[in-house]
């Protein structure tokens, strides 16, 4: 069976107004495993948007290829690609009805009306908006109308869909709601979703696999937990999450941080970066290994079963930690020491600058 | 006071002022004109008051006596100048929806001076301009001389006093009110919507036929509506590039008024116009509404 998406070394440069060139992808190759859910993250300007549109065909490639189910597409027009698009700000029409709107893919397609009534009947009832097919589109609130771009996107069987940033504009409660929804929604239909945030909470909670972008590179591509817990690289690791990200010396055996302590760990002698998540480091000291920082409280907050608190350490400046809530109590200005244990840690191989 | 009350004095006070204007130079002069259409002509100008339908019956057929006689030239005036306001409408469209597409596209600096130069028009005299087009129309003018200069014809061709010259000189003239709402229902244009109906799987045109067209019908009705009414009532076009060949319902009633001194029968002659221009509105009104509806 064909990948539902393949894209091979894809590169795309764009010309900027003031006359110098933009590269926005700069060889991206990703493919996409049956009814797989990616998700691409990055910062705004890394190419995750351009990426999502030379797949949709809004953009044109300067180099490479875009497969989808096997057929190259690379030079097919947007309409005569099988994939379709949720947009940020859903772009519905706002002089159709919801109905038309859903049903806008079949209507071009030619279909019979009988059959288009049908089909919009059973998206509605998948988004949750049955009975509203005569609304217009103003008398909806925003979590409605995401709902009909998504109906209006899946109408016409895409092999792929593409979603452009589509719940940037809800509310967090109703956002996690969606994520969801849309999750479920995508195991239930069994295609592949392309999904494009800058939101790394909402990667995390959807995505089968994410792929972080910069610079027009995928930096990482791998399931949530793999990239959470081992980043290849600075970047991901300080984009995806918390982290404390410490140097350290190797010399073969072990890893020596800059105050002197330090960790077995077999790798060749260089340099490197310690990466401590907040919520590894503890107020207990745990049996066998273990590395301590002690420092001042200069900030804390309260998020209900934890405490944030950042922890100002002669030797690496402030550390982030995430407490359980006890009765140790987290005054400003008050001495505390933090413990993480030594195995098991997370090592990149590249140094800040 | 209850705030209910303080709102009505709210609004009187807003909307006092404009509803009193409106009353006295507006709606006072077309009951003259409403009145004065039925009563008898004076001998020297003016108004005799004594009724009369007999200035209806001279454009509409009934009228059939000594010096009141209906004649069908004043209908075949009256429909010549729908034909021609007509026209105007549907060339000035034409010319004005691709430009306005065009400048809806440009940076926002070119945008507001190519809005400008749309205007600039205005800042001359209607009379200057029309008369320049005289110039170029003419049997020696830059048009004939051009085209019999890259040998075309060999002879001047009468572009002057022609349809061809008052649809020319209208769509010049009109350009302006429909480029505005039209540009303004364009510039609202989403272009993610035109994305969104490529993505489906519309073509240029099918998107063109099935978002742009429909998106942007305010902005066309508007601007047909607009160019429609002035280009009907119109006189100073017609009488400068049309002469008295291409006479239109606006010459007629200026005569009326002005060299014939039948104020009545240049009254019901402008109700005529009236009552055209409001069945227009009033069909278009309902359009609006059942498109709403549905």
């Amino acid at each position: 069976m064909p990948a539902p998406l393949e894209i091979i070394n894809a590169r795309k440069v764009f010309r900027t107004p003031e006359g110098g060139s933009l590269t926005a992808l700069d060889g991206v190759s990703l493919k996409l495993a049956t009814a797989e859910f990616v998700t691409l993250l990055g910062p705004s300007g890394c190419g995750k948007t351009t990426l999502l549109r030379t797949i949709s065909g809004f953009e044109t490639l300067d180099a490479g290829d875009i497969l989808i189910d096997g057929t190259a597409v690379t030079q097919l027009p947007a309409h005569r690609r099988p994939v379709n698009t949720v947009f940020q700000r859903y772009a519905l029409f706002n002089h159709m009805s919801v109905a038309r709107n859903v049903g806008y893919a079949l209507e071009i397609a030619g279909r019979d009306k009988r059959e288009i009534r049908t089909r919009v009947g059973e998206m509605l009832e998948l988004v949750g908006l049955t009975g509203l097919e005569k609304r217009t589109i103003s008398q909806l609130s925003g979590g409605q109308q995401q709902r009909v771009a998504l109906a209006r996107a899946l109408a016409g069987k895409p092999k792929l869909l593409l979603l452009d940033e589509p719940l940037s504009a809800l509310d967090k409660n109703l956002r996690q709601k969606m994520q969801q929804e849309l999750k479920a929604l995508q195991r239930e239909l069994g295609i592949g979703f392309v999904f494009v945030t800058h939101d790394q909470e909402e990667a995390l909670t959807m995505s089968d696999r994410i792929a972080v972008l910069a610079h027009g590179q995928i930096q990482q591509i791998g399931a949530p937990s793999q990239l959470y817990q081992s980043p290849a690289n600075l970047f991901t690791a300080d984009f995806l999450g918390e982290s404390n990200l410490l140097p350290v010396a190797l010399d073969g055996q072990s890893a020596r941080l800059g105050d002197g302590q330090g960790f077995a760990v077999a790798r060749p002698a260089g340099a490197a970066t310690l990466l401590l998540r907040p919520e590894a480091l503890g107020l207990a000291r745990p049996q066998g290994p273990a590395l301590s920082f002690t420092g001042v409280i200069r900030e804390t907050y309260y998020t209900g079963k934890d405490h944030q608190v950042a922890l100002e350490t002669p030797a690496f400046g402030t550390l982030h930690a995430l407490l359980r809530s006890g009765s140790t109590p987290l005054d400003l200005g008050a001495e505390l020491t933090l413990h993480a244990p030594a195995d098991d840690l997370h090592l990149i191989d590249e140094v800040a600058p | 006071m209850t705030l209910a009350r303080r709102k009505l004095l709210q609004l009187v006070g807003l909307l006092g002022a404009p509803t009193v204007f409106l009353l006295f130079f507006f709606l006072c002069p077309l009951l003259i004109m409403l009145v004065y259409s039925f009563l008898t002509p004076g001998l020297y100008g003016g108004v005799e008051w004594q009724f009369s339908h007999l200035n209806y019956g001279r454009i509409l057929g009934w009228a059939n006596t000594r010096y009141e006689k209906f004649d069908p030239v004043f209908l075949s005036i009256f429909l010549r100048s729908l034909r021609l306001a007509a026209l105007t409408v549907v060339t000035s469209l034409l010319v004005s929806y691709p430009a306005a597409f065009w400048i809806s596209r440009m940076s926002p600096g070119r945008r507001d001076f190519a809005i400008f130069l749309v205007t600039l028009p205005f800042f001359v005299s209607l009379i200057v301009r029309l008369f320049a087009w005289v110039l170029i129309l003419r049997p020696t003018g830059f048009l004939n001389q051009g085209l019999m200069g890259i040998g075309l014809t060999s002879e001047p061709i009468e572009f002057l006093y022609s349809d061809f010259a008052v649809i020319l000189g209208m769509t010049y003239v009109f350009i302006p009110f429909m480029f505005l709402p039209l540009y303004a229902s364009i510039e609202k244009l989403d272009v993610a919507q035109l994305e969104a109906s490529s993505d489906l799987g519309a073509t240029r045109f099918q998107t063109f036929r099935k978002v742009v067209l429909p998106a942007t019908m305010p902005g066309i009705i508007g601007g047909a509506i607009i160019t429609f009414i002035p280009a009907l009532g119109n006189f100073i076009v017609p009488s400068v590039l049309g002469g008295a060949k291409v006479l239109m319902i606006g010459n007629l009633i200026e005569q009326q008024f002005l060299s014939a001194r039948n104020w009545p029968f240049g009254s019901a002659l402008a109700m005529l116009v009236m009552t055209a221009v409001l069945v227009l509105l009033v069909v278009q009104l309902r359009l609006a509404r059942r498109e709403e509806a549905s």
